[in-house]
């Protein structure tokens, strides 16, 4: 039988197999306490003027001793392609990922 | 959202930086792939009109707040 | 499989009159069209539809039952069927039409006189295999205690059960009410009865979180009974489930089934009997698997400690082949009685086959596999780990035919792997590695007392054994733990 979505707004309901003891939705990754030797990159969604703030931002972890890589996705209308994705999971530890209006 | 959500899938801690008028659209994506919180930081809106000193003046005023995304503290 | 069962609450949230008639119907039913007329001349009938609510014509009291809640707190199969209430309670029913019962139910003598004598009705709504998932939830999915989960929209739930951490790291099956609840059936125990304490976090597994966990797995719902007496050994303190998920040591549980349960759920003991490719075989063990970690919470690199590991560790499940065996079936031989199921549940490392196509004398044969033996653990190490030995058929036949009997064979294995000092003490060979010397020139054995265990399976053709390591045996390590499967039907 096919598997039908039956929780509010088509969501599908299953059950916890576990004991219960931790959250019940999907949650960041754990956070390390410091981005000290931790490889950071800022990656540009690119809309208009997001670069101005991204160089900005780059500067002053620069400052605070983080180096950063810079990446750009094509276009924002769309999820980042494969290969950036691939990229950015072998050069980086800590993404960020701006500027959305 | 979707790239929040397949970078953090692979192991790569990531934040989300977006204007205060993406705070609802955000929210509605986060839960939408799970999550009920997605570390972001919201910058006042708007972004496209502002002069170069105006956002550099944003990024100096997110810069702390987007350390508290993405570390312990 | 059990009906779908209507509970008092249910009745009591539907509104029903106390007193008079109560019809269900369906348009869609030529039987319940040709009884509309005489719905609707009937006094005091409350009839409800199943598909069409404006259906039957001219009756007063009609009422949209489309949800189909009221055919379920009336636990209708067939419609039309006409019932009597008085007092609020129930006097009788007629299923289908019959001029003669519908007389004598509402004691108008001449009812549909222009009506057949005798048609029988349709199926319920209710028995409809699209709407069975979305019932059986609704009627039972109350039993189910397990949180509920919402995968959203957007995620893919495959996806999403390896982002929450469920999988092994092979895809899972999305455990949802229905699913669990099927699997469900395959035990008269209630969802709610605690099945083991499962380490390392000794967290009770109710009889429904190893349903959940079965149901990731891929098992059928005849399976259930297995995975849980196969639970219940591993939790046991002599299997010692912690110590062997903490052990650096690479070995895991695996599980062998005894008994008429083997047949009954199609399990291979035959060719490639420890290999892939058997629903059964591959998702019990991957069960037990699954409990242990998501219930009890015992993760590679967490907990789970294993230098090594090996691909057992997904679940390693196969039967013993009895039928073909020169021996008692393993289970009897640890206490079971004859016809009853059973599992055997014991450490393991990855099997290793071991060739002899020569030996056609017992005596050569045990002692060929009993070197295959020696190098469990380390060929100059002694008493440190037990081991389970599969005997194939072809190699099986030798014994058979000389007559010997698994005690025999132990006997002789026993005298073959006592091992010369000279040779495994440390710095024998050139090799540091090997036991203390010691002050007597006594031979050593390899195993503890009932630290070998043997198994009868595999393909008719190839002489090749297996032998499978396992961990340190006995108190402080795992021993093998034999429980039967008929309690957890």
């Amino acid at each position: 039988m096919a598997m039908t979505r039956t929780g509010s707004t088509g969501s599908l309901v299953i059950l916890d197999p576990t004991d219960e003891t931790t959250a019940d939705s999907r949650t960041a990754l754990e956070r390390p306490a410091s981005l000290d030797g931790l490889r950071v990159g800022l990656l540009d969604i690119s809309k208009a003027r997001g670069d101005v703030f991204l160089g900005r931002l780059a500067e002053l972890l620069a400052e605070r001793g983080v180096t950063v890589r810079r990446y750009a996705k094509p276009t924002f209308t769309k999820p980042m392609p494969a290969d950036l994705r691939r990229q950015i999971t072998t050069e980086c530890d800590v993404v960020i990922e701006a500027l959305a209006d | 959202m979707h790239d929040f959500a397949a970078l953090e899938g692979r192991g790569v801690i990531a934040a989300f930086l977006a204007s205060t008028q993406f705070v609802v659209a955000a929210d509605a994506q986060a839960r939408a792939l799970g999550y009920r919180e997605v570390p972001s930081v919201f910058v006042p809106h708007p972004i496209q009109d502002r002069t170069d000193e105006e956002m550099r003046a944003l990024a100096d005023a997110a810069l702390e707040e987007v350390l508290a995304a993405v570390t312990r503290r | 499989m059990r009906g779908v069962s209507v509970s008092t609450e249910l009745r009591a949230e539907v509104d029903l009159p106390t007193d008079g008639f109560v019809a269900v119907v369906k348009q869609d039913c030529p039987t319940c069209r040709l009884v509309e007329p005489v719905l609707a001349a009937l006094p005091q009938v409350t009839v409800f539809s199943q598909d069409d609510p404006a259906f039957p014509e001219g009756v007063a009291d009609r009422r949209d039952d489309t949800d189909l809640d009221a055919s379920l707190a009336l636990d209708i199969e067939t419609v039309p069927t006409l019932v009597r209430f008085a007092g609020g309670v129930e006097q009788g029913r007629v299923v289908g039409w019959s001029r003669e019962q519908w007389a004598e139910l509402t004691g108008v003598a001449e009812i549909g006189a222009d009506l057949p004598e005798y048609r029988p009705g349709c199926g319920s709504r209710t028995q409809d295999p699209d709407v069975a998932e979305e019932i059986l939830v609704r009627t039972r999915g109350g039993s189910l205690r397990s949180r509920r989960l919402e995968i959203a929209a957007l995620e893919d739930e495959v996806e999403a059960l390896y982002d929450r951490g469920f999988s092994d790291g092979l895809p899972v099956v999305p455990p949802t009410p229905a699913r669990v609840l099927r699997m469900l059936d395959g035990t008269s125990r209630r969802p709610d009865e605690v099945v083991a304490v499962v380490p390392p976090n000794l967290v009770e597994a109710t009889v429904e979180k190893v349903a959940v966990n079965a149901v990731l797995a891929g098992c059928r719902p005849e399976y259930l009974p297995v995975v849980l007496a196969a639970v219940e050994a591993a939790c046991t303190d002599e299997f010692n489930a912690h110590g062997l998920l903490a052990t650096t040591w690479g070995a895991g549980p695996a599980v062998v089934v005894n008994g008429p349960v083997r047949a009954e759920i199609g399990m291979n003991w035959a060719g490639n009997a420890l290999g892939q490719g058997n629903r059964a075989n591959s998702t019990i063990g991957r069960a037990l698997q699954l409990v242990i970690r998501n219930v009890g919470g015992g993760r590679p690199q967490e907990v789970d400690r294993a230098a090594m590991g090996h691909p057992g560790k997904v679940g390693f499940c196969f039967a013993e082949d009895e039928e073909g065996s020169p021996f008692e079936p393993l289970a009897q031989s640890r206490g079971v009685a004859p016809g009853r199921s059973a599992v055997t549940v014991f450490a393991a490392e990855g099997p290793r086959g071991i060739v002899d196509q020569i030996s056609r004398r017992p005596e050569s044969l045990a002692r060929s596999l009993a070197l295959g033996l020696r190098g469990v653990c380390h060929p100059k190490l002694v008493r440190g780990f037990d081991a389970t030995l599969v005997v194939c058929p072809e190699h099986a036949r030798v014994f058979a035919e000389a007559g010997w009997d698994r005690a025999r064979l132990e006997a002789a294995l026993d005298e073959a792997l006592l091992l010369d000092r000279a040779e495994i003490t440390r710095g024998a060979g050139g090799i540091d590695e090997g036991v203390p010397a010691g002050d007597s020139d006594r031979p050593l054995a390899k195993f503890r007392p009932g630290g070998l265990m043997i198994v009868h399976a595999g393909g008719g053709a190839g002489m090749f054994s297996a032998v499978i390591g396992g961990w340190a045996g006995g108190p402080g390590g795992s021993a093998p733990v034999t429980r039967e499967v008929d309690p957890w039907r």
